[in-house]
């Protein structure tokens, strides 16, 4: 802990920062990826040891909201510590040089940092009638993509576009929209992927992963989509600072009711926070301090970083609950909907303590899953 | 005789965009703009619930 102690720092800079604030952002994202206090002052050595590793980003069916979250993160002088932290050779939306320029510099850069250099991909890739909706310097996207992963040591896919598809392939997916690693996938390309979705993601969980590939020259642990474990291992229900309404049955039912004002649970508008995983609560955005995200501000989760959930089912469709079934006995989800006589809706509640009432009342209401999920899995 | 050129891709924009141009005797004479990506929003919003149109067409551009 010793190194730690900021008090004896002298006025040295590091990265434009004052060095103890340079540790001190080291350590924060250290703990952001659930690793000890002292990986901090790790971090902060390979970032300043060696020379700043190259990223090159590619940008394919992307809106650049990405690029904007990332930017506009308001860490003090973060942007900042990005353009010096990382030695950022392409980009298209902050690249000097335009068209010929531009393609020389991308392929001088790959040639001069072969199998060394990170690859962010930003957007989807349409494959369909040869990938010619999203076209760069006459190439396809489809075809930079592969040329560009073939000679990369990692590829970050940004945004929920890169990781599963996002907006663009939504129903009926006009372009064949697809996410980076399913193409790289079908081309043969062996490259590992690592992917950070969300709409825009938190900026500190691409900082974070690039940061710990940086330090431990690996990726970090990985779920089955390819997502990071620190910042997608748990459902957004699972910390959300409304789950106590929501485990105590107080729900908002419209925009502006009394119970909406009273910052109750946001499950019967359609949050999507049960089934969705992502570190939102706890990240938050912007840096500007509790509730500084979509449920804090009272809007449901419409769950930006989940395939199948987010700009597939629509926003007022109740969620379906991963792991966590609510009891029985909540108020339905649209009372006085036709086609359930009052009597069932109340013979179901009232054997609710017993487990029939409980399946009764559950298919009645909706609120039950397929599959025997009464169990708390996610601990 | 006049020559064309063409910038593509235009940089410190958002999206993709090429521009074309025809340049006679040092002055252009004729010029296209054109976006090099399309996704289809407007087809992806048919048939959905209107209370869901923001979540697409917010997306348009991120900045």
């Amino acid at each position: 802990m010793k190194d730690l102690e900021y008090g004896s720092m002298n006025e040295e800079t590091v990265c434009g920062f004052s060095r103890r604030d340079f540790l001190k952002f080291c350590s924060t994202l250290a703990v952001g990826m659930g690793l000890p206090l002292s990986a901090g002052a790790k971090i902060a050595e390979a970032v300043t040891a060696q020379k700043r590793p190259p990223v090159l980003w590619l940008s394919a069916q992307e809106c650049t909201g990405c690029t904007e979250s990332l930017l506009r993160a308001n860490h003090p002088t973060l942007e900042k510590l990005i353009l010096e932290l990382i030695s950022l050779e392409y980009h298209e939306t902050l690249l000097v040089g335009s068209g010929k320029q531009a393609e020389e510099w991308r392929t001088k850069s790959m040639k001069e940092y072969k199998g060394k250099y990170i690859l962010v991909v930003d957007g989807s890739i349409p494959v369909k009638d040869n990938g010619i909706y999203c076209k760069i310097g006459g190439k396809t996207v489809m075809s930079l993509l592969v040329e560009m992963a073939t000679d990369a040591a990692a590829v970050v896919a940004i945004g929920s576009c890169s990781s599963w598809g996002g907006v663009p392939s939504a129903d009926p997916n006009p372009t064949g929209a697809s996410p980076a690693h399913e193409v790289l996938k079908n081309k043969g390309v062996k490259t590992p992927v690592v992917n950070i979705p969300g709409c825009p993601p938190n900026p500190y969980n691409f900082l974070s992963t690039v940061l710990y590939y940086v330090t431990f020259k690996k990726l970090p642990e990985l779920d089955d989509q390819a997502r990071p474990k620190f910042a997608y291992g748990r459902l957004i229900h699972e910390n959300c600072e409304r789950r106590p309404h929501f485990d105590a049955g107080r729900f908002a039912l419209q925009f502006g009711d009394e119970e909406h004002r009273k910052g109750y649970c946001l499950y019967k508008l359609g949050c999507k926070g049960p089934e969705t995983f992502a570190n939102c609560p706890v990240q938050l955005f912007n840096d500007v301090g509790s509730g500084a995200w979509p449920v804090g501000t009272g809007h449901p989760c419409f769950g930006c970083t989940e395939k199948g959930v987010g700009f597939t089912v629509p926003l007022h469709t109740p969620a379906r609950p991963k792991y966590l079934t609510p009891p029985s006995l909540f108020t339905e989800v649209y009372p006085g909907k036709e086609g359930i006589s009052p009597g069932v809706k109340a013979l179901a509640a009232g054997f609710a303590g017993a487990a029939i009432g409980a399946a009764g009342a559950a298919a009645v209401t909706g609120l039950g899953k397929k599959d025997d999920d009464t169990k708390d899995k996610g601990e | 005789m006049s020559k064309r050129i063409t910038i593509d891709p235009i940089t410190r924009i958002e999206g993709h965009l090429r521009i074309d141009c025809e340049i006679d005797g040092g002055h252009v004479t004729k010029a296209w703009s054109s976006g090099q990506m399309w996704r289809g929003i407007e087809t992806i919003l048919k048939g959905r619930d209107p209370r869901d149109a923001w979540i697409f067409t917010q997306r348009f551009c991120g900045v």
